[in-house]
């Protein structure tokens, strides 16, 4: 027998006798190399990229473990396991990469971790109406490879595109570098299949819209693995583009920068990618710029039809000039396009004893720049804080995501710290009306602040949830759907 | 002792696993526990002292094919997770840790100086004192004798004076398995052969010997006293020289080539099996989807397929289904050829292709 970590927010585990029968039933209906209670797995199942998990595994810990780990290869043997779990009340976690950054994989009851990547089979292209069909534990710059091997793009690059699952990006409700043109995940889904905890299979139907009552494949979107698991998606692509624009501007202050998205969005135009940068992140990512030095960078793609993308580069420099900025040209895009996955520096801070976390909100263009201040303000006041640095992007014509990067040095206890950080971030967001989750989701952490987010209509969520899953076992402790017990204000 | 760089491994460990997508291993083994993070975490706490060494948690740090794929991604120019995780399963050597599977095959190195066992390596031929060495590797010996008949008639064909030895493992499959000691040992047994065989040139099949002989010996304080190359190098220096006349194969039109991942990667030479294969007459390279410094592990590497055969199958129906169809399959790796061979297609070493195309009719 292997050791196992220390746990530090495990809730309750199976007991063995539990575990071990249940594995023989899963080993019966699977095949013994499709279930696990190895150590090894277990522990490998045991966080994603939530910042607390990263720093309990300085510290030798291990957030919480599961009993096995079990890899489905199809949506029936998904539900023959949730089946299973359900006539037990063994609690089930679904996983993709891990990649998320909020704790929600972490398997706070024990029981099953669903670990969904052997279902990574691309099902069917369909080139006439540009949909594809794929399961959903492929990885998404796997997935995207095979779209550009096949001349089309699926639109959705976020930055974690080469650690994360189509299943992850659905369950998430997440959001791409490329979002402004081609859509956030919820508008790329065309139709998904799900597996409900009582083991029922339910199939959308890949339509381009209808109104036949609430569209219940929007349900499970976001609802990161508490109402069932997605198996397979259907998903709209597009031809590869034909032509792209690479554009930047330097901007005397956010507010000027702001108004001139706002007006290019409200012209029609749609640029892939808008994002600016506040003076810090800007100084950061763009020293060589020197039209950028004391501003804030703006950087824009524009891609698809050349007629297009001519009309839109046109209307965004007309826009921007008027709101006073210096174009920069093409080489800072190009700059963000080669660094644009690089999150070494969190690393290393982490190494170093820093605390790093990313926190991405919304807010209506009339709240914006007011909601930047406003946070940031109550981030540097947080005691250790040494950055708290944002830019905007994925834009819409009522508003726009921002995105704060953060590092401390706490003074005292760690986990107290990172806690008043986000109470910070999290309160000040709501006081000016912002959402607190833009893309990243809500997991375990963000699950804190759940009820002011929704105020009474998180009822109507938990209805949902106790209707779906009366026995409560998909990742439980999850989202403020109930209280997790050992992560608390 | 190769000593893990502890800092380079912590900075892996908290990494989000950016470049799991090029890993292989974890694509197509689907465990969370061999993603290059995972795996890298899991040797912090090992060397960290917070958990204890088992078989499992060495399977896992196993898990690497020595592919390098990760490193395509990798932001910390300085990491090679390959290499730290070589280091770490040392560690599990020293703790008293092998795995059941290994076990065969080391015993089978210790005694024979073969991972097959006896009577598995090249024979001694050719002519003693001969500049030329030919150096077929275990597998090929072992599994595809005729490849090496095959490179060493090319040998005779361009008037070459060679020898071959009653060899003896390059030692890399020792220190894969966790056995440095006797990686060494074959090392320095290897010196002394080579030494006393007068020969210059050591010409190699195999790309796992080649990077051992050239990179691994002098890690290991070995140095060799004549000059190594590739068999395809070679090969292709006697058609420019006039020397090997390679005439159409019948058959054979449209090929494909599978970089083998150390000569694709770390010796970044994916121009010259292209050269070779330029030079015989008629036929067609078609490109794989991924290629060159992108090519994808076919699960040969690190010998995965004596010790994670299931995997390696896996992994080499992951990458046929990235080559074109085409009349055959070329690769300059034994290990490669043998992976590919799942598939049922005609897979060859250049250095089988190329006899076709100089001696037989
Ligand atoms: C460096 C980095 C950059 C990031 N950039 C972005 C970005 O640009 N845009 C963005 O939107 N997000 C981003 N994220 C957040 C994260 O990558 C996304 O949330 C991603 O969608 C998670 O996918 P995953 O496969 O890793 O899911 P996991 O982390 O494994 O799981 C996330 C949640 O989804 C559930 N889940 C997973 N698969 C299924 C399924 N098939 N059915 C039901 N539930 C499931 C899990 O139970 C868990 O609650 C980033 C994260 C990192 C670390
Ligand atoms: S090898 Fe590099 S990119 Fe891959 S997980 Fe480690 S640090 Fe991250
Ligand atoms: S060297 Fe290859 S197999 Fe090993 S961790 Fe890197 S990508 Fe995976």
């Amino acid at each position: 027998m292997s050791s196992l970590p220390e746990t530090t927010i495990q809730e309750t585990n199976l007991s063995k006798q539990e575990s071990s029968q249940l594995l023989q039933q899963l080993r019966t209906l699977l095949g013994d190399d499709n279930v696990s209670a190895a150590a090894v797995d277990r522990l490998a199942a045991c966080r994603d990229y939530w910042p607390m998990g990263t720093l309990w595994f300085l510290e030798g810990k291990a957030p919480a473990l599961p009993d096995l780990v079990v890899w489905p290869r199809s949506t029936e043997e998904v539900a023959a396991v949730l089946t299973l779990a359900r006539k037990h009340g063994v609690p089930v976690t679904p996983y993709g990469e891990g990649s998320g950054a909020l704790g929600g994989v972490i398997p706070l009851r024990g029981g099953i971790v669903l670990d969904m990547k052997r279902m990574n089979r691309v099902r069917h292209l369909d080139r006439e109406n540009l949909l594809v069909t794929v399961e959903c534990g492929l990885n998404g710059a796997l997935y995207e490879e095979y779209l550009n091997r096949q001349g089309f793009t699926g639109g959705h690059v976020p930055q974690s595109i080469r650690c994360s699952t189509v299943g992850g990006w659905l369950a998430c409700r997440a959001a791409g570098q490329f979002s402004t043109r081609y859509g956030k995940i919820e508008d790329i889904v065309a139709s998904l299949k799900a597996v409900l905890p009582d083991g029922t299979i339910f199939q959308g139907r890949p339509v381009p819209r209808s109104s036949t009552g609430p569209r219940l494949d929007h349900l499970f979107l976001g609802s990161e693995g508490t109402l069932g698991v997605i198996t397979e998606a259907v998903l709209r692509i597009w031809p590869l583009p034909e032509k792209q624009a690479l554009l930047s501007y330097a901007f005397a202050t956010l507010e000027a920068a702001l108004e001139a998205i706002r007006r290019v969005i409200h012209s029609g135009a749609r640029p892939a990618v808008v994002r600016l940068y506040d003076y810090v992140e800007t100084s950061h990512h763009f020293p060589e710029t020197k039209e950028a030095e004391g501003r804030c960078m703006l950087v824009l793609i524009s891609e698809g039809h050349s007629d297009i993308v001519a009309a839109e580069a046109k209307i965004i420099d007309a826009y921007a000039r008027e709101h006073g900025a210096v174009a920069c040209g093409p080489e800072p895009v190009k700059h963000w396009l080669e660094r644009r996955f690089n999150v070494s520096l969190a690393s290393t801070l982490f190494r170093q004893g820093a605390v790093v976390d990313t926190i991405e909100v919304s807010a209506n263009w009339s709240n914006a720049a007011s909601l930047y201040h406003a946070m940031q303000e109550a981030l540097l006041k947080v005691e250790g804080t040494a950055l708290a640095s944002g830019h905007w992007s994925h834009v819409y014509p009522d508003g726009a995501a921002l995105y704060f990067t953060l590092c401390g040095f706490p003074p005292g206890d760690k986990a107290d710290y990172y806690k008043q950080l986000w109470e910070a971030a999290m309160t000040s967001c709501l006081a000016l009306e912002g959402a607190i989750s833009h893309h990243h989701g809500i997991g375990l952490h963000r699950g804190l602040w759940m009820d002011q987010e929704h105020g009474p209509g998180l009822e109507v969520l938990k209805r949902i949830k106790k209707a779906l899953d009366p026995d409560g076992i998909m990742n439980p402790g999850k989202m403020g759907l109930e209280e997790a017990l050992r992560w608390r204000k | 002792m190769a000593q893990v760089n502890r800092k380079q491994l912590l900075d892996c460990a908290l990494c989000p696993n950016m470049c799991r997508c090029e890993c292989p291993v974890v694509q197509a083994w689907g465990k969370e526990a061999v993603s290059p993070s995972g795996k890298s975490r899991l040797a912090h706490l090992l060397l960290e002292g917070r958990l204890s060494w088992s078989e499992e948690f060495l399977e896992a740090l196993s898990a690497c094919v020595g592919c390098r794929g990760c490193q395509t991604l990798c932001p910390f120019p300085e990491l090679d997770l390959a290499e730290e995780l070589l280091a770490a399963r040392q560690e599990a050597s020293q703790a008293g840790v092998c795995l059941h599977q290994v076990a065969p095959y080391l015993g089978n190195l210790k005694k024979f100086g073969s991972p097959y066992g006896q009577g598995r390596g090249l024979a001694p031929a050719g002519e003693r004192g001969a500049a030329v060495l030919y150096f077929a590797g275990c597998t090929a010996a072992a599994n595809n004798p005729q490849s090496v008949e095959t490179a060493l008639a090319l040998l005779e064909k361009a008037g070459v004076s060679y020898q071959t030895l009653d060899e003896f493992c390059c030692g890399y499959p020792a220190e894969i398995w966790g056995d440095l000691e006797l990686a060494r040992q074959l090392a320095a047994d290897n010196r002394e052969r080579f030494a006393a065989s007068g020969a210059r040139t050591l010409v190699t099949g195999c790309p796992e010997c080649r990077w051992t002989f050239t990179r691994r010996y002098g890690a290991w304080g070995i140095e060799l006293p004549l000059e190594v190359v590739d068999s395809t190098t070679f090969f292709l220096g006697l058609i420019r020289e006039g020397r090997l006349q390679p005439r159409p194969v019948q058959g054979i039109d449209t090929v494909t080539y599978h970089d083998p991942c150390l000569r694709a990667r770390l010796e970044e030479d994916w121009e010259r099996p292209r050269e070779l294969l330029g030079l015989i007459p008629g036929l067609t390279l078609v490109e794989a989807a991924s290629s060159k410094e992108k090519v994808r592990c076919c699960g040969g590497g690190q010998m995965a397929q004596l010790t994670f055969p299931a995997l390696a199958e896996t992994m080499a129906r992951r990458r046929l289904a990235e080559l074109p169809a085409v009349s055959a399959a070329l690769t300059d790796c034994p290990f490669c050829r043998e992976s590919l061979l799942v598939g049922g297609g005609t897979v060859m070493e250049l250095t089988e292709l190329l006899g076709r195309a100089c001696i037989e009719r």
